[in-house]
């Protein structure tokens, strides 16, 4: 709204108010600098405590031991497939199931809307699930990964409002073309619908990247996604870093486990910046998420 | 065209008798096969465990499938309920959850209530889009952060105590006084900036004559966010309020998972981590069942219990 720019002498409030988001931001910031310093330094710098937020005695080491330990290399690996894959399938599962359900002429329609909202506010819980995934024999595969969290009701509820909000004239423009309702899903709907889809995409792509739980219960150890893989490095379950002596173990450690973290975070932090508005939209189209 | 003589044509083309069931289902038959597959992953996934909460009242034999083999009726729900460490970790859940929404309820409030303060658009954007990046973060990567900032021997915190107070380094993550507030600080840490969106959401869709009228009035700034911002978005932390304390008992069961060590799980053993013990790695599957359906129930009562009043009182509800 461009109306006269009304210019206020700068008050003392606004001057803490710009000191106080100053320190929000910086801590934000700070922890990751930490790691990367920490990542980044030589072992003898970490035994005497000379970093702080700067590398002290720039060292690759620990990268470099991370990129040769092919158990990091394995864990990663699976993590950018649990990530791509449950995505997919998420998203073809949800615009599947949106696009129909937007319909609300279909016989059952109300029902079925009644059992996704009630789905979100009764759950089965932690055991029953997990006997039902180990029951169906999927423990120890992938799919115990990619399947049970395909279809999650936040993001069905934002597409199908999406999908309702799609003039039904090029619907029908597309019905007298010929087109089928799948070639109509296919060839007009999800083109128009890409914000909405990015936006649930990434969503679902940044639950994927940081699930490390359901690893941890379904899974055999070779296919444990990278952060369950720093997660037993850091309560101790994987023992990494060699050194000559005790001393040097545990500083190597220390500067391996902000690598893994760095690596591990990195790619999100890196997208962050340009995807984040997709995220907000997600948030304010009319459904709150927690 | 509700006239019977006309035949339909449908999407693939066909021509079709004018029943207007039959001609329904031939028209839309593609959308109903679009709906089974997910529809069935649907009702698997997510209804089949709540059928499988029957557990909680019959007694599990490995291999004898999910359900469980005979009724036992409450029998589980007595034992727990005699259990001192379930009490243990019902106050616990309860201790943590009250702690964190009476910190991180109105923090998110008055972070967005200063956002809106800020003048230069800018900067506003940019503090906001910093601020819930860590939302984004993995609870693993925080608290490892966290070990490594806290570390006894290396930490950061630890190192600027001694060198500015003179004071000896602190096991944080081990000693049991320090759980609670590093769990909530956390928590503010992640969530704080995400949670403002929606508050800051509703401030800018507050009515600008407002604003004016309370110039005229001649309110000063602080006075215009007690009597005209907040008042304005009373709706939208209602709802808020009622989602959280909703889910009052489901708190981030992840994040202590991770946090708890032998040391300090007097205080960090919660309801969720108490089900996840039993039932997984002690594999007492009913028990564990009794228990989380439990603390589900409660959850739904929480819910509906907050709802009513907030209806009666300012007439906001989720349903």
């Amino acid at each position: 709204m461009h109306t006269q720019r009304k210019f206020r002498p700068l008050t003392f409030a606004d001057v803490l108010i710009y000191a106080f988001m100053i320190v929000v931001v910086l801590i934000c910031f700070i922890p990751f600098v930490y790691m990367l310093a920490l990542s980044l330094s030589s072992p003898e710098a970490i035994i005497n405590n000379k970093v702080s937020l700067f590398p002290v005695g720039l060292n690759f080491a620990a990268y470099e031991q991370i990129f040769t330990y092919p158990n990091f290399f394995k864990a990663y690996g699976n993590t950018i497939f649990y990530t791509a894959a449950g995505t997919l399938i998420s998203l073809f599962m949800s615009a599947l199931f949106a696009y129909a359900m937007s319909k609300r002429f279909l016989f059952g329609h109300k029902l079925v809307m009644m059992l996704i909202v009630f789905s979100m506010f009764f759950s089965g819980g932690l055991i029953p699930t997990y006997l039902l995934i180990s029951n169906l024999h999927l423990t120890g595969t992938p799919w115990a990964m990619l399947l049970p969290f395909a279809l999650n009701q936040f993001n069905l509820i934002i597409l199908i409002n999406f999908f309702r909000a799609i003039p039904s004239e090029i619907e029908e423009a597309a019905i007298i073309d010929g087109l089928s309702y799948f070639g109509i899903l296919r060839r007009v709907i999800l083109p128009l619908s890409t914000p909405a889809l990015a936006t649930i995409g990434l969503y679902t792509a940044v639950f994927f990247w940081n699930d490390w739980f359901n690893g941890l219960i379904y899974l055999n150890t070779d296919q444990y996604p990278v952060m369950l893989f720093l997660r037993n490095i850091v309560n101790g379950t994987t023992m990494v870093g060699d050194g000559a002596g005790a001393a040097d173990k545990s500083t190597i450690a220390m500067s391996i486990k902000s690598a893994v973290i760095i690596t591990s975070t990195l790619p999100i932090i890196i997208l962050y910046p340009m995807l984040q508005r997709f995220f907000v939209a997600g948030l304010t189209v009319g459904s709150v998420k927690g | 065209m509700t006239d019977t003589t006309i035949l339909s044509k449908t999407p693939s083309g066909t021509y079709v008798p004018p029943n207007p069931k039959w001609r329904h289902f031939r028209r839309y038959w593609q959308l109903y096969v679009m709906m089974l597959l997910p529809l069935c992953h649907f009702l698997l996934f997510k209804y089949a465990p709540l059928i499988g909460n029957v557990l909680a009242f019959r007694r599990y034999r490995p291999g004898m499938g999910p359900y469980g083999t005979e009724w036992v009726g409450f029998a589980y729900f007595e034992r727990f309920l005699q259990d001192p460490s379930f009490w243990r970790a019902f106050n616990n859940t309860l201790i943590l959850s009250f702690g964190n929404i009476l910190i991180n309820f109105p923090i998110p409030i008055i972070f967005a209530l200063l956002l809106y303060e800020i003048r230069s658009k800018r900067f506003r954007k940019f503090v906001q889009t910093v601020s819930y990046m860590p939302r984004f973060i993995s609870t693993v990567v925080v608290i490892a952060i966290l070990g490594e900032l806290l570390s006894p021997s290396s930490g950061l915190l630890n190192r600027v105590l001694g060198s500015l107070f003179g004071m000896d380094p602190i096991y944080f993550v081990n000693e049991p006084q320090f759980f609670r507030p590093l769990y909530i600080l956390t928590e503010t840490w992640q969530f704080t900036g995400w949670t403002a969106i929606i508050y800051l959401a509703a401030i800018t869709g507050v009515n600008r004559e407002l604003f004016e009228a309370a110039d005229i009035d001649g309110a000063t700034r602080f006075q215009k966010v007690i009597y005209v911002t907040i008042p304005s978005i009373m709706s939208t932390i209602m709802v808020m309020l009622i989602l959280n304390v909703g889910s009052l008992l489901s708190l981030g069961f992840e994040k202590v998972l991770l946090m708890y060590t032998p040391s300090n799980a007097m205080v960090s053993d919660i309801i969720d981590t108490l089900v996840y013990r039993t039932g997984l790695t002690n594999q007492n599957y009913s028990y564990a069942t009794a228990i989380g359906l439990f603390s589900g129930i409660i959850g739904v009562i929480l819910v509906s219990t907050t709802n009513w009043f907030s209806k009666k009182m300012s007439g906001e509800s989720i349903y």
